[in-house]
């Protein structure tokens, strides 16, 4: 089956999709569930009362099916008991919608998922706060290969922003001067990424709102594990810390400011 | 009416073409390797083929092989050049953007003890002399990089790498699909010993297409039968598919000029309006080494699949790179070696336009597009308006 062989009432609920949005209150618990590999990505909102689901809202990047489960799952979800939320299954998700192809149950078919994440974290917050050991993540020690490729594609300092033209740039954050650079950078070539481990940018708003505007394009809560290439730098393994998923991806060069 | 913008993956057969191959299904029925008048009179029209064809990328008739098509064309040139010429050295050098075709017959090589090495592109998709001569051993025998890029439009360097391979003695093969109509091709000008075209990208028949083999350069037949085509490829001619294609090229001859030139506009058209009308939009590709019906772009925040759905509804078809529209559920590895995020190729889109597009058509898309994008980013987690 071709993946636009969808059913009738996948279509419709792709066409016009049922509770589209997000909640806000102290109430809302929210759940969140992507697929690396595929890159679909769903998040759910729900409000529960007196062990009902109340309200529920949900946004979605991702193809048809994508959007047709979240949609189905909301109606099925609303008015009910929390236990009975549970127990929805992705295959009643995928039945109620008069079956998804195959090849689609796997890869689209996660709003069961992200429901359960929306429950759970509504639990948890029944539960009285325990405040969570930091842990301290552990940093990485260095970038394999980073010597290698020193001034082959990896820079320490940047001294003429020239020698950047045209060519894809990565900016490691080392703080607002790395910031600086980075939007700089977008002077000189359309693709400039920023990789933080960080889970947001801390600096001040000013710059915030600059790197914003720019064509800067930040990676959150990554780290550079190993820079490959043959003679000069063509790609970095990145590691995804809140997926823990490695991946490559394709570069000219690396700046890492001292 | 539905509105056409995929001509990359499919093109109807001009009816000129139709007519003509029409009397090679049934008066003109002959088997060239029959010996009476029927079978000369195949012959004939045969060779006369040949030679059109030759001519329309400046080669010599006997380096013509017919082929099934692109595929198999890929398949004779890089394996039965491999296979041939072992003994000389087992390395080869393809692009990370060639087409899945090349991908797959040179991870095939691997079983034969070859090695393969990968040249990256560029941001826009160009391959770099550079990387391909850090890439050469003394054990390389062949590079195959594509003319054209088939999704993203980015024509390569072709001159230079023939001239590169030459000087190294090493056999240089491209697959010239997605530029055959679109860029005059020489052979001889380029330095090329191997060369793939198909039909169906000229507006010709499915099912026929050619390998140039330069005089001089060995290959095995990887289809062994009766001996036709100089025993490099078995099996009765396609005569209706070797007519059609050879009319297709016959009508592309004379009207490619004018072609190209309503290309370039429409695509002014659809780069300028389409990077204008919605925001934080960009064009993937290269902006100016580029194939004229060719404009693909990526839209932050939403996924291709949902994206040529909701285009299918506005009578509209085009094409993505997004991994939700493909069997194997991976995004498209050309957009990935551009240095794209997985989320960034999955929100791609690729029109291409060929012989029957017409104004209406890119007016169409223009006016589109923006809605849906607009539409589909109000449900994306991903994408945060600008306040």
């Amino acid at each position: 089956m071709k993946s636009t062989q969808y059913s009738k009432k996948v279509l419709d609920h792709f066409q016009n999709p049922r509770n589209v949005g997000t909640l806000e209150g102290k109430d809302v618990a929210k759940g969140k569930v992507g697929n690396p590999v595929c890159g679909d990505l769903m998040e759910f909102y729900i409000k529960v009362k007196n062990n009902i689901i109340e309200d529920i809202k949900f946004k979605t990047f991702g193809c048809g099916s994508a959007i047709a489960t979240a949609s189905m799952i909301t109606e099925l979800a609303k008015g009910k008991t929390i236990e009975q939320a549970l127990k929805i299954t992705r295959k009643d998700v995928a039945d109620e919608l008069d079956g998804l192809p195959p090849i689609k149950m796997h890869c689209s078919n996660l709003a069961a998922d992200a429901l359960k994440d929306a429950i759970h974290d509504y639990q948890t917050r029944q539960k009285p706060q325990v405040e969570p050991t930091k842990e301290d993540k552990e940093h990485r020690k260095g970038i394999i290969n980073a010597e290698e490729f020193l001034d082959k594609g990896i820079y320490y300092k940047v001294d003429d922003l020239l020698t950047f033209k045209d060519k894809r740039v990565i900016v490691l954050d080392k703080g607002d001067k790395s910031i600086e650079t980075a939007i700089e950078l977008t002077k000189q070539t359309p693709r400039v990424v920023y990789v933080t481990a960080a889970k947001e940018i801390s600096t001040n708003p000013d710059l915030n709102t600059k790197l914003k505007q720019s064509n800067v394009k930040v990676l959150y809560e990554s780290e550079i594990v190993e820079v490959r290439g043959m003679n000069t730098v063509e790609k970095v393994l990145i590691h995804d810390l809140n997926e823990d998923e490695e991946y490559e991806l394709f570069i000219d060069s690396l700046i890492i400011l001292q | 009416m539905n509105k056409y913008l995929d001509y990359q993956s499919s093109k109807p057969v001009d009816s000129r073409v139709v007519k003509a191959i029409i009397p090679y299904l049934h008066d003109k029925f002959g088997n060239p390797s029959s010996l009476h008048k029927t079978g000369d009179d195949a012959t004939e029209i045969l060779e006369e083929s040949r030679q059109t064809i030759a001519g329309f990328i400046n080669a010599d008739k006997d380096e013509i092989i017919f082929t099934s098509g692109a595929t198999e064309s890929n398949n004779l040139g890089i394996i039965g050049f491999a296979l041939r010429n072992k003994e000389k050295g087992n390395h080869i050098i393809i692009s990370e953007i060639e087409h899945i075709s090349i991908h797959n017959i040179a991870k095939y090589l691997g079983k034969f003890g070859f090695t393969v090495s990968k040249v990256p592109v560029d941001q826009y998709g160009r391959v770099s002399i550079h990387k391909i001569i850090d890439r050469i051993t003394d054990k390389t025998i062949l590079v195959s990089i594509g003319y054209a890029n088939n999704e993203i439009g980015t024509i390569q360097p072709i001159s230079e790498i023939g001239k590169l391979c030459r000087e190294k003695n090493i056999t240089f093969h491209t697959d010239a699909v997605a530029a055959e109509g679109l860029i005059p091709i020489d052979v001889k000008k380029d330095n090329i010993d191997l060369l793939t075209i198909s039909s169906n990208d000229i507006y010709g028949p499915k099912g026929i297409g050619i390998l140039y083999v330069r005089k001089g350069i060995r290959i095995n037949p990887l289809i062994i039968g009766g001996g036709q085509e100089r025993g490099l490829r078995s099996g009765t001619e396609n005569m209706p598919g070797i007519v059609g294609m050879a009319k297709a090229i016959d009508i592309m001859q004379n009207e490619m000029q004018q072609e190209v030139r309503r290309f370039k506009g429409y695509q002014d058209q659809l780069i300028k309006n389409i990077l204008e009308k919605i925001p934080k939009s960009y064009l993937n590709g290269h902006p100016k080494e580029r194939l004229p019906n060719n404009a693909h772009f990526r839209f932050d925040g939403i996924e291709g699949e949902s994206l040529l759905l909701l285009m299918k509804d506005k009578g509209i078809s085009v094409s993505t790179g997004s991994a939700c529209s493909s069997k194997t559920l991976e995004p498209s590895h050309t957009l990935i070696a551009l240095g794209l995020l997985h989320e960034e190729a999955h929100g791609s889109l690729q029109l291409t336009c060929g012989r029957f597009t017409g104004q209406e058509d890119i007016d169409a898309v223009v006016n589109a597009l923006p809605g849906v994008v607009e539409r589909l980013r109000k449900l994306s987690p991903l994408y945060v308006e600008e306040q």
